[in-house]
């Protein structure tokens, strides 16, 4: 019988490759904006050893809208959550600086709850295409809640 | 019809069935998720790459008329050696984000947005520093666009990629897991009621003895 043959454990193999590919590439650690603006090429570094680079752009537009305490606080890239069984994405947040910058793009008042902000899929895009790289997806397996 | 997997009707192969199935449909859950981060960054990178094709190509009709203007006004020769003169490299950074376990390019001109440009301002006029201004902007549009679209390329292809492995998913495996796993059950059933009746008739025949 070919329960256990070569085909099922290559498929088996191939689904769960795809489980880590999803979340391949995150950073290791998040900077704060204020260490950024001083560095010459602002990056971290991920999980598989590459750089995740950010444009000077995004960062000089997250600084135009915070001031310096608030840009010790903030720390980037900004985590996005998607999936674990919720039609709606959430910003994590530690304190009210990435509301506030959230809010600002998305030009509309936001409030957090349990260290999440909730956004809808509209304005997702909306905040992707101004914080390219200063955002970064992460692909939950169960809701955290 | 979903295809039925050739397994024994084991309950040990039931239970590795049932695994198969629940680690399949975590797959399909998270793939759908991305699926559907990765089309909407797709139509963003795509009107983003229309604007900014669009964008060089006005910035760089404009600029050449900038500079034909420019050439009617100084003439060719001087023209040229305030080129040469200008000659300088530019510095590109290009590293990478992460777009949903896609890695796409990222590329930033530095170093230029000093007002030194190079040539001699004082025989040099207005309409070439016209001139100039618009091909940096036509320079930045071109990384820019650079950028964009191989992004897009990127993501294109992860997502048919994706599409496929999704379709695979909820089309083939999943069914036929299912199928199978339903099948597994009946048989199950099967033996049981035949127990049953075993049972019955054994304890028929010991009440008549």
């Amino acid at each position: 019988m070919s329960g256990d043959s070569a085909y099922e454990k290559m498929l088996q193999e191939c689904l769960r490759s795809e489980l880590r590919l999803v979340n391949a590439a995150l950073p290791t650690s998040q900077k704060p904006l204020s260490d950024l603006l001083c560095e010459e090429y602002p990056h971290v570094v991920c999980t598989d050893g590459s750089f995740h680079l950010f444009k000077r752009r995004e960062l000089e537009y997250c600084a135009g809208i915070t001031n310096p305490d608030e840009q010790e606080a903030l720390l980037l890239p900004m985590i996005i959550e998607v999936g674990g069984g919720r039609t709606e994405a959430a910003v994590v947040c530690r304190g009210q600086v990435e509301a506030k910058v959230a809010s600002t793009v998305l030009n509309m008042p936001i409030t957090s709850e349990q260290g999440r902000i909730r956004i809808y899929k509209p304005q997702l895009a909306l905040l992707r295409k101004t914080l390219k790289t200063t955002t970064q997806y992460v692909f939950l397996r169960d809701s955290p809640h | 019809m979903p295809q039925l997997i050739k397994v024994r009707p084991t309950k040990t192969e039931l239970v590795k069935l049932k695994r198969r199935l629940s680690l399949a449909e975590r797959v399909q859950k998270i793939l759908k998720d991305r699926l559907t981060i990765l089309t909407m960054e797709f139509l963003q990178v795509t009107r983003e790459t229309v604007a900014a094709k669009q964008r060089l190509v006005d910035v760089l009709a404009e600029a050449h008329k900038a500079l034909s203007i420019a050439t009617g006004y100084h003439g060719y020769i001087a023209l040229e050696k305030e080129f040469i003169a200008s000659e300088a490299d530019l510095k590109l950074v290009a590293g990478s984000r992460n777009i949903a376990g896609v890695r796409i390019p990222s590329f930033e001109l530095t170093g230029r947005h000093n007002s030194v440009t190079g040539y001699n301002l004082v025989d040099t006029s207005a309409s070439l520093d016209h001139a100039s201004g618009l091909f940096r902007e036509g320079l930045d549009a071109i990384v820019e666009l650079a950028e964009l679209q191989r992004g897009l390329e990127l993501l294109g292809m992860e997502i048919s990629r994706t599409k496929r492995i999704t379709n695979a998913l909820e089309y083939i495996i999943v069914p036929a897991l299912q199928v199978t796993i339903s099948y597994l059950h009946m048989k199950f059933e099967e033996r049981d009621r035949e127990e049953k009746g075993r049972l019955k008739r054994v304890k028929m025949l010991v009440g008549r003895g």
